[in-house]
């Protein structure tokens, strides 16, 4: 028990690192330890395969190429770009409320809904029969999300404004 | 519990040995071996063939004095190496020296942490090796060796995925992911003589493998990430002393537990040698012995492969690592892969 709670206050401080920790890098190696930790409570849950799949994934392969691309491109002159606008006040307010029904959600026990799958039961043939079939439509959802995220990035940061923003920025700095 | 505990201890303590004791005798026979193979003498001044030179190494490491370079990030500079050799002994610890045997009313299972998944978590620790390499090279706050870590982080992740490759295709053809039963399925012989090990159903599963192995432990041909007379000494620029050592003995523990994965998978593990099976099993901890010496040899003549390999290939150029990495071996690793799962399956109908 007290090594659940452990791994849950280390998951969530890790995590908040991640978003207010002013170097990059350190970000980076937080999102790293956040990842680990969540392999870790897999670990503690009895699957050891889900968590070996989340270190040798998200940990070995996705983290290192944040890492990789945060060292490689000097993200520190970036660092002051904190103004306030108004979209961002309503995605805020918006954020905090899907945090808030997430929260309601859980406060009133309706999360034996997750839970379906027996976890206890380790063995890779029940996790996947059970994943092509029953639960086929909801693991295809993730990966629409998925690319929906994907999209959205894309969108937000590769735009033809930001792009030249950005562009003259580094120009600035170059200047400098 | 408590005896539950006192055998986590021991098998800690012997995993932990195990590549530590020898490390010193490794060095040794790299620099002999790189000497013969040069037709030069080597070291032989200290003790009997030169065999206490290590020693003598490692007692001067310890009293260098330390430099620690002003310009670098203190608290990243000091953990790297730390976090290079834990990750490089994590995978040991699912790694099995023998079989399960009996000791007096319990069977006891050689390896730290059992679970029919091992072979992933271990492959999972073994993929964060470089974030040992990485950190290191950022830490140090040089461009020498920045470029060290990237070549180095480049190449483990592109290799990484051929050797999985083989990995996959090897499990299929054992049916299962215990290491264990893969040692298993590799006892014994085809027509009576040839031992029925992994190697001879899956060759270039596990050439994808012997590969991946020299790019994941950054060992010539594929030490871009040293590259003396490019990059000076890499990632490993700044660090002196007893810091030097460690990034040193987690290089050398890495090639060992690659090896002994190589070897689970394609020489059998554990089985024991053709020749040693004759001994007669007189007494029950006959056969553990056995098997613990078998899969020393091994993995011996594994690291002698190694040295072998390191003074007789030059390094590769970049470019040509990368090309090999993405368009020779990760193709052929996937049609592998493929002409595996068929055959499986169609043996299987």
């Amino acid at each position: 028990m007290a090594y659940d709670i452990l791994l849950t206050i280390m998951t969530m401080v890790f995590a908040l690192m991640v978003v207010f920790s002013k170097k990059t890098v350190v970000a980076a190696f937080s999102l790293l330890m956040t990842l680990l930790s969540i392999a870790m409570i897999y670990f503690q849950l009895g699957t050891v395969f889900l968590a070996a799949i989340q270190v040798l994934v998200n940990a070995g392969a996705i983290a290192i190429l944040f890492v990789f691309v945060m060292m490689l491109i000097n993200l520190e002159q970036f660092q002051n770009n904190r103004e306030r606008s108004k979209s961002k006040l309503i995605i805020s307010i918006l954020t905090t409320l899907i945090i808030l029904g997430v929260f309601s959600l859980i406060i009133n026990n309706n999360i034996e809904v997750l839970s379906a799958v027996n976890i206890s039961d380790n063995s890779m043939k029940t996790l996947f029969d059970k994943l092509f079939t029953e639960y086929y439509l909801p693991f295809e959802m993730a990966t629409v999300l998925l690319l929906a995220a994907l999209v959205a990035c894309i969108v937000i940061t590769g735009s033809e404004k930001g792009i030249k923003q950005e562009q003259e920025k580094l120009q600035e700095n170059l200047n400098e | 519990m408590l005896e539950a505990i006192i055998e986590i201890i021991i098998k800690t303590a012997v995993i932990m040995a195990f590549p530590l004791g020898a490390l010193p005798l490794i060095i040794h026979v790299e620099r002999r071996g790189a000497a013969f193979i040069q037709k030069r003498v080597g070291p032989n001044r200290v003790g009997p063939f030169g065999l206490l030179q290590p020693l003598a190494d490692v007692a001067k490491f310890m009293f260098k004095e330390e430099v620690h370079p002003s310009h670098v990030r203190p608290f990243f500079y000091s953990a790297a190496p730390l976090i290079a050799l834990v990750v490089a002994l994590l995978p040991l610890a699912c790694i099995p020296i023998m079989g399960p045997f009996q000791f007096f009313d319990r069977t006891v299972y050689p390896e730290v942490f059992r679970s029919d998944m091992g072979i992933f978590f271990a492959f999972a620790a073994s993929a964060l090796g470089s974030y040992g390499i990485l950190l290191a090279g950022w830490a140090s706050n040089n461009k020498y060796t920045m470029l060290g870590a990237l070549r180095a982080c480049a190449q483990m992740v592109s290799y990484e995925l051929s050797l999985s490759t083989a990995v996959v295709a090897m499990i299929f053809i054992f049916g299962t992911n215990d290491i264990h039963l893969m040692v298993d399925w590799q006892t014994g012989y085809w027509f009576g003589f040839i031992p029925k090990w992994g190697v001879f159903v899956q060759p270039v599963a596990a050439m994808l493998f012997l590969v991946g192995i020299f790019a994941e432990s950054n060992r010539l041909p594929f030490d871009l990430a040293e590259g003396e007379s490019e990059i000076v000494a890499g990632y490993h620029l700044e660090y002196s002393s007893m810091k030097f050592a460690i990034f040193f003995m987690a290089e050398y523990v890495h090639m060992i537990a690659l090896s002994a994965l190589f070897i689970i998978m394609f020489f059998g593990g554990y089985s024991v040698l053709p020749g040693l099976d004759l001994i007669p099993l007189s007494n029950p901890f006959i056969l553990p012995l056995l098997q613990v010496t078998s899969l020393t040899i091994k993995i011996a003549l594994m690291i002698w492969f190694f040295v072998w390999v390191r003074w007789t290939f030059p390094r590769f150029r970049y470019d040509q690592l990368m090309n090999l990495g993405w368009e020779r071996l990760l193709p052929l690793g996937i049609v592998n892969l493929i002409i595996t799962v068929l055959f499986v399956y169609f043996r299987n109908q």
